[in-house]
């Protein structure tokens, strides 16, 4: 059980786990200790009660991350410097590699179809109406439009995650970061 | 203000504390009914450190890895001001709610 709940704080953003998860962790390991004492049941509610909270809390700091991601840009995450921090996603490559084995099947498919085919001009179709290519060509660039849509926002995306915006937004004169008192 | 916020803050209010003594405080200070989870008390820890209400303390013993928080002045005087709304809303609820004389 203790286990689990340990492994339900890696539900949490990285960057919440390094701010808070060795607490989280002390805190989780006093309130199993003491629920151990009291009897199975009240363990097991107490499991559950645990368990809640972390799926519910770390789903509220990935939706509060996205919302206001610089709420967390105060937390280092790593050593600052002048390497792009950008990386492709594996998903990224998973997928390049099934377009590139597309574009491979498709050009085998079109040699085999004009290998096929006999190479006596073929009889023309009927010439569409005109409203029909105009609805056709609409479409097309509707569609276009949207690619380079997604496109954009894909190289926004990636220069956001990238740190590029985060280096941007960083003000050295800031003041220190606050909550961090000490008593002399 | 939810009511577990609300508790965090009466257990900080009277001196420094780290997570689980929050956690039994709020406990006690409920009568047992309301049992703040670990995830729900860093959450709101995170909000109210974020807002300055609270802030950490750093204790002089804390080889455990405890970090302990405590109340700021900013956050007194919110808390201050959400217990006046609520004497003032429990006055006028005891008025509401109590039989009337005939």
């Amino acid at each position: 059980m203790r286990a689990l709940l340990r492994s339900l704080l890696y539900l949490y953003p990285a960057a919440y786990r390094a701010e808070y998860g060795e607490e989280m962790r002390i805190v989780l390991e006093e309130v199993q200790t003491q629920a151990k004492k009291t009897g199975p049941l009240a363990q097991a509610l107490s499991f559950a009660r645990e368990a809640a909270g972390l799926v519910h809390g770390a789903l509220e700091e990935h939706a509060h991350g996205i919302l206001f991601p610089q709420d967390f840009s105060f937390i280092p995450q790593r050593r600052l410097s002048m390497r792009s921090e950008f990386r492709f996603p594996k998903a990224a490559v998973a997928l390049m590699s099934v377009i590139l084995a597309a574009v491979v099947v498709a050009i085998d498919k079109a040699k085999a179809i004009s290998a096929s085919a006999p190479h006596a001009s073929l009889p023309m179709g009927p010439i569409q109406p005109l409203h029909y290519s105009v609805i056709s060509t609409l479409l097309i660039t509707l569609a276009g439009l949207g690619v380079c849509g997604v496109l954009l926002w894909a190289v926004l995306f990636a220069l956001h995650r990238s740190g590029t915006q985060r280096l941007s937004d960083l003000n050295p004169s800031a003041s220190p970061r606050p909550g961090k008192t000490i008593l002399s | 203000m939810t009511e577990p916020v609300l508790l965090i803050l009466l257990s900080l209010a009277e001196q420094p504390r780290h997570g689980y003594a929050i956690l039994q405080d709020t406990l006690h200070m409920s009568g047992g009914r309301v049992r703040i989870s670990t995830g729900t008390l860093y959450g709101a820890l995170r909000r109210l450190l974020r807002d300055r209400w609270i802030e950490r303390f750093q204790e002089q013993d804390n080889s455990r890895g405890k970090q302990a928080y405590r109340l700021t002045a900013l956050g007194r005087r919110n808390l201050q001001s959400e217990v006046s709304r609520l004497k003032h809303l429990t006055r006028v609820a005891n008025l509401r709610v109590a039989p009337r004389e005939t």
